[in-house]
């Protein structure tokens, strides 16, 4: 569950956002940065639906790299657990 | 210019290490991203990487999920909890309901959200009904919870807080006799959240070198070659590997809603008992769902709080024990069908190392 999540902001309405990661959407609760100025485009680290942090682009690319690798790891050991 | 994994990794196996480093880590983000990148393997035999206290649904207390799973079954109570504690055991009588995804079987209105807006939303839809949030967690999913609260929720929202700081068990650890590590790589979300000078106290206090890491193998070998370095020179800093991230106050207006909304109090941790001053309290007792619910019965049961017999989830926890040194691993306790929460949770160590492919010793 703390697993965080890098989005990027794709529409602002007041304190929530629309993010999207690799294609899939999500509303998020900018409510926790509030001292930070946040626009459309820009990539915020995201735990449980709130933003906690605003991140660059490139932490954020790197982070879903590793994502993408440890699913896909996770998939293939899982698979292979005996019933 | 960063360096590569490759970069970091050649050179750490240049340090001139000669003495065994236990490096333990408090989260269990770096746990997954350190066990199914396999940085163990490809660092020098003398570093050990111990995954410690760094998940929140293993160290839930026992009779919270009990208290839970009564609420439940309350035909008024819809009850949202995240997912990973559905499927939690707690120590009941061999026929009882024993998790909350039983509970879910046989009728309760029990619903897995993946984030507090969905309590919010829940709870505004059914108004007639009372809506118990079950919230467990660590300081950067307590927060949100935090900021709910703060933003204002229906009167039919209750919550069942079981939220926990990560810092004050690394503190009880080192205070002990054999805290069992001799650095710290501290966790980045918590640190994004608390600020990393939340963690100046090892350092500091026990002279124990200390890096924030983010959640690469990039910034994980970053901050593992900050406190081999600091080893050997014995010169020791918290040195902040995320600083993408983390600052050294955190979020301040998440702070702020921690604090209006909550009190920090002395707490139970699940197999390892009450550590000083590392739990949430909410400060609004109108929301608190175990003083508005006193009709479920605390009934006295045999091992409440504790882990289920046989299992060591207590002892891997607090990085005393690596989880395939647990009898119950891979034989009785599989993700399939777990005994222990470490091995239900996405962050719990069992479980990871499970995912990771790593089989009984």
């Amino acid at each position: 569950m703390c697993l965080g999540i890098p989005m990027q902001i794709v529409e602002i309405d007041n304190f929530m956002a629309r993010c999207q990661a690799k294609g899939v959407e999500r509303d998020v609760s900018l409510f926790m940065l509030q001292h930070e100025t946040i626009a459309v485009g820009d990539f915020v680290m995201v735990h449980v639906g709130y933003a906690i942090q605003k991140m660059s682009e490139q932490e954020a690319l790197s982070t879903w790299e590793l994502f993408d690798e440890i699913l896909s790891l996770e998939d293939a050991a899982l698979q292979a657990t005996p019933q | 210019m960063s360096l590569s994994s490759q970069q970091w990794l050649d050179k750490i196996h240049a340090l001139p290490l000669r003495k065994p480093v236990k490096i333990m880590n408090v989260c269990g983000g770096h746990e997954r991203a350190i066990t199914l990148s396999g940085l163990r393997t490809a660092l020098p035999k003398l570093i050990e990487l111990i995954p410690g206290p760094g998940c929140p649904v293993c160290i839930c207390p026992e009779e919270d999920i009990y208290a839970a799973i009564q609420l439940a079954m309350q035909d008024k109570v819809i009850l949202v909890a995240f997912g990973d504690m559905l499927r939690v055991p707690v120590n009941v009588a061999k026929h009882d309901i024993r998790s909350l995804e039983q509970a879910k079987a046989a009728g309760a209105d029990i619903r897995p959200i993946a984030s507090p807006l969905e309590a919010l939303k829940i709870a505004a839809q059914n108004p007639t009904r009372e809506v118990v949030f079950f919230a467990a967690g660590f300081e950067t999913t307590t927060a949100p919870v935090a900021a709910l609260l703060a933003q204002g929720v229906p009167e039919n929202l209750f919550i069942l807080l079981s939220g926990r700081l990560t810092y004050p068990a690394v503190a009880m650890l080192l205070d002990s006799e054999d805290a069992g590590f001799n650095a710290l790589v501290a966790p980045g979300h918590v640190s994004a959240v608390m600020g990393s000078d939340e963690w100046k106290f090892v350092v500091e206090k026990h002279q124990i070198p200390a890096a924030v890491a983010g959640f690469t193998a990039e910034s994980l070998l970053a901050a593992t070659y900050s406190v081999l370095r600091q080893l050997l020179e014995e010169k020791y800093f918290l040195d902040n590997c995320y600083p993408q991230v983390v600052s050294g106050t955190g979020n301040h207006t998440a702070q702020q809603y921690l604090q209006e909304t909550m009190q920090v109090v002395d707490a139970p941790w699940r197999g390892v008992g009450v550590i000083p001053q590392s739990g949430f309290q909410l400060r609004n007792t109108q929301q608190d769902a175990r003083l508005h619910f006193t009709d479920y019965a605390s009934v006295a049961r045999k091992r409440a709080g504790e882990m289920p017999a046989g299992c060591d989830c207590a002892k891997v926890v607090l990085g005393k024990l690596y989880p395939n040194q647990c009898k119950l691993y891979g034989t009785a306790c599989t993700p399939r069908s777990p005994v222990g929460p470490c091995m239900v949770s996405d962050e719990g160590a069992c479980r990871i190392w499970w995912a990771g492919g790593l089989r009984n010793e």
